[in-house]
């Protein structure tokens, strides 16, 4: 699937092309709120969740600390613009990434001495604080159960359909240019080294590359992309709830990585699709939402650990092979 | 009770690298095969495919008249396989006396646990003057003993002991090896023991098989293979090391 | 004065309960090298097996333990076979330890969300298992029901403890804990074993949910915050350490205790959090673990 870019052909880079130009024309067509919604939200849980991806699938840290990284940087974008009114919202919302980035290298450094069980426990517990200081609120900075006070947002004196589209666009915007920087990293050196370490770690230290700063580096960017996200939520939905950071939206986010196939470029797309068009169906059963989640949680990582990616790529590697063993029977043997 | 084991075509390794390969191997029932050989050339690997621990990938693997090959290690352990495992794989936090009881831990054995544990007391009597004692505090040697304790503990149709003398002093192997010689008249089982050289075992090896990159190069008698010139050399330097 | 008497008490009965629903964790981590997130809803089973048997209909309370125990075995023995053991073949090709996180954590999901889906979102009133209270020094009174559940934690542990020091199978679980291949070697039926130490681990904890059912209502989400509690419990007394998994459960009874006379109960988890994370980076194999297990 996508990769390499050297390994994408014209045919691919124009079919990649046309569908983002569909994906692009989209809401001048379709207009209908309900819906325009549930998808822009699902945009931003996309880059939440492509920036989780990346550390937790390519670098191969089980990092569960993702989301209250996610909402540190809501919080760091909110306060700037409730309090820093000269900053245009695009800035306050790439300053709260930043401190995302920076929260999420100091988490790394302890994390990074850890494995295994331990990196989970250790970022679980992390997040757990997070939440809970949040929701107690002690100086009246995150707005507690409440959630975060009404902000002005990117776009704030739009009509609805106007304000759709834009953050629409903004958002694809974002998801295109992560998605390449992603593939890209994916087979530079960083991306290299760090599935690499994910694979083998003794070999790689072995070979030069050092393990720790390689992946503090993945924390960071990573860090970076999630606290944008939330910037983002903050900005669309107005308002940022502790129960954001919660158990629930965990086990949802997991869930679409794995279906979509953890590690991979166009996992957390699929992934986010598949979910939230199940979300969607079973909007008035909640119930019944969690539980199919959680039982397709519980199958696919057992039988189908790559996920919808390692799905396609097996059944097109075969396909292709027999397609191979095929034309080969056709042509004519030479002596 | 005792059993002649028969291995044929065996192949066996871990996930995908091949350790074992096309090894056969014969041992009559009550005999004793010492098996010799390199480091990570398999001999390790070949025992735990025979008791179960890992799986052949192909071959089979007879005891007596019953196949073995693909069974759990629980049902070969059941069946009368007896492992002394490389290392001793002693329970470090339980006491000697509770590894010597797990090791008649098999249904059939369980009841009459105590009166075997007074036996191999009375056979191994430094084991028992440990007893009390939790096995990751033992010396090497003293869990050897206690390895060899365990695996007397139940009936052994095959028993299959690798590298006894692996990290000991020359006190303590000699020790060790005078506990095998009792085992073996004890229980009469057929013993497949694994060493890396040549010393010590001209007093147990009924016959020596010789293990290389994963299967048997030679065979023969104690008495023949130590004379050879060839195979002295290359694994113990000169004819004067041998001990009978 | 009454302070410290509260903080003992109320230290003691939370270090009770932490120790019945932990040692479940601890005993599972110790032989199947597993962290068991499902534990929280075995606990939140165990609350509605009590509402159904004490509110519904009228049960003789030590049935209702005993109920519990049950139901809480067999969901447990299932939960094993359906999340942990297909995996055990593969322990090459994955992350054994990260992927059962999952889908032991998948299987709350579902259990949450089956309960959701049979008992409706509303809190469930539980009775308690003996009413009435004793007084024990001025102004602090302790009720018979937290009494009697620290009784019956105690006894419990206890029993397990001569369970494991004595017993065939106790020793088979030991022996699975500490060398995995030479149990094996020794004739311990493995795929037996596991789904049974689930089963048994689970047990313990619904018995747990049946009390904590009285003190904190029967709901989906009930087994939550418990799940949480016992993973702090599990870590600070060492992974896979059944000694120090109990040590921890009464310090985080106490701490709790403590902190709800002192500071309040707002503040008691985010503190424990807290405390885990210096602890795992100070110190992650907590106080009786083993250092091999935690560092690279």
């Amino acid at each position: 699937m996508t990769g390499t870019f050297s390994g994408l052909s014209t045919t691919r880079w124009m079919m990649l092309g046309c569908a983002i130009v569909l994906v692009a024309l989209f809401p001048l067509v379709y207009t209908d709120p309900y819906y325009m919604t549930i998808i822009v939200t699902a945009e931003v849980v996309l880059i939440l969740n492509i920036s989780w991806n990346f550390v937790l699938g390519m670098a191969g840290v089980w990092n569960f600390g993702q989301l209250a990284i996610y909402a540190l940087g809501a919080y760091g974008a909110g306060w700037l613009m409730l309090h820093q009114t000269w900053m245009p919202a695009m800035i306050a919302i790439l300053c709260g990434g930043l401190f995302s980035a920076v929260i999420s290298v100091l988490l790394a450094f302890p994390t990074l001495r850890l494995f295994g069980i331990y990196t989970s426990l250790l970022t679980f517990s992390f997040a757990q604080v997070v939440q809970y200081v949040a929701l107690n609120d002690p100086r009246g900075l995150t707005g507690g159960s409440y959630g975060y006070p009404t902000v002005p947002g990117l776009f704030p004196n739009m009509s609805q359909t106007s304000y759709l589209r834009a953050y629409y666009w903004v958002f694809a915007a974002v998801i295109v240019a992560s998605c390449l920087v992603v593939a890209w990293l994916r087979q530079s050196h960083l991306g290299i080294a760090l599935r690499s370490i994910r694979d083998s770690p003794g070999y790689t230290a072995a070979r030069g590359v050092n393990p720790r700063m390689t992946r503090v580096i993945a924390f960071g960017l990573s860090g970076f992309l999630a606290g944008v996200a939330g910037g983002f939520y903050l900005s669309f939905e107005q308002s940022f709830t502790t129960s954001q950071m919660g158990l629930t939206p965990m086990s949802i986010d997991v869930t679409m990585l794995v279906i979509g196939g953890l590690g991979t470029v166009m996992g957390p797309l699929i992934g986010t699709a598949i979910v939230t068009v199940i979300q969607t169906i079973l909007i008035d059963y909640p119930g019944w939402q969690l539980t199919i989640l959680g039982a397709t949680l519980l199958v696919i990582v057992i039988f189908v650990p790559g996920g919808v990616v390692g799905l396609i790529s097996r059944t097109s590697k075969r396909v292709g092979a027999w397609v191979e063993e095929d034309s080969e029977a056709v042509e004519p043997a030479e002596t | 009770m005792t059993a002649a084991l028969d291995v044929r075509g065996l192949v066996a390794g871990y996930d995908r690298t091949v350790v074992v390969r096309d090894l056969s191997l014969s041992v009559g029932a009550g005999k004793t095969a010492v098996v010799i050989g390199p480091n990570g050339h398999g001999k390790t690997t070949m025992l735990l495919a025979i008791s179960g621990l890992i799986k052949p990938m192909s071959g089979t693997i007879t005891l007596g008249d019953e196949r073995i090959d693909g069974s759990s290690a629980e049902s070969i352990a059941r069946s009368g396989v007896v492992h002394i495992m490389q290392g001793d794989g002693l329970f470090a936090d339980m006491t000697v006396e509770e590894n010597l009881l797990m090791g008649a831990f098999v249904a059939s054995s369980w009841r009459g646990r105590r009166e075997t544990l007074r036996r191999v007391y009375a056979e191994l009597p430094v084991v028992e003057s440990k007893r009390d004692q939790k096995a990751r505090t033992l010396s090497g040697g003293e869990r050897r003993l206690v390895g060899l304790g365990r695996g007397m503990m139940r009936p052994a149709r095959v028993m299959l002991i690798d590298e006894p003398s692996l990290g000991l002093a020359p006190v303590a192997i000699e020790a060790v090896y005078a506990a095998i010689a009792k085992l073996r008249a004890e229980s009469g089982a057929t013993v497949v023991l694994v060493e890396e050289n040549f010393t010590h075992i001209g007093g147990v090896a009924d016959v020596v098989h010789i293990l290389e990159t994963g299967s048997i190069v030679r065979s023969g008698s104690f008495n023949e293979l130590s004379n050879d010139r060839t195979v002295v050399e290359t694994y113990l330097g000169s004819i004067t090391d041998v001990t009978t | 004065m009454t302070d410290i008497v509260a903080i003992i008490v109320n230290g003691l009965v939370y270090g009770s309960i932490y120790g019945l629903v932990a040692i479940g964790m601890t005993l599972i981590y110790g032989t199947l090298r597993i962290l068991d997130m499902s534990q929280g809803s075995m606990v939140m089973i165990g609350g509605y097996v009590g509402w159904w048997a004490l509110a519904t209909h009228g049960v003789n309370p030590l049935l209702a333990l005993v109920l519990a125990f049950i139901v809480t075995f067999v969901v447990g023995t299932l939960t094993e076979l359906v999340s942990v053991q297909p995996l055990i073949g593969r322990r090459g090709e994955v992350d054994f330890e990260m992927v059962t996180f999952i889908t032991t954590f998948a299987v709350g999901i579902l259990l949450t969300n089956v309960a959701l889906q049979h008992f409706g979102p509303f809190q469930k009133n539980v009775p308690p298992i003996v009413s009435g209270n004793l007084d024990v020094y001025h102004g602090v009174s302790i009720s018979y029901h937290e009494l009697t559940m620290a009784g019956v934690s105690v006894l419990l542990m206890g029993a397990l403890g001569l369970f494991l020091a004595r017993t065939r199978w106790g020793f088979a679980v030991r022996a699975v804990a500490q060398d995995l291949d030479a149990a094996r070697s020794l004739g311990v039926p493995v795929s037996r074993l596991y789904p049974a130490t689930m089963g048994l681990a689970s047990a313990l904890a619904g018995v747990g949910g049946v009390f904590l059912g009285a003190l904190y209502f029967a709901s989906p989400t009930a087994g939550d915050l418990p799940l949480l509690q016992a993973l702090i419990v599990v870590v600070l007394g060492g992974l896979g350490s059944l000694t120090g998994t109990l040590y921890a459960a009464y310090l985080v009874g106490l701490m709790q205790a403590f902190c709800e006379v002192k500071i309040g109960t707002t503040w008691t988890l985010p503190i424990l959090y807290t405390a885990i994370l210096i602890i795992l980076v100070i110190r992650p194999y907590g106080l009786k673990g083993s250092p091999s297990e935690a560092r690279l």
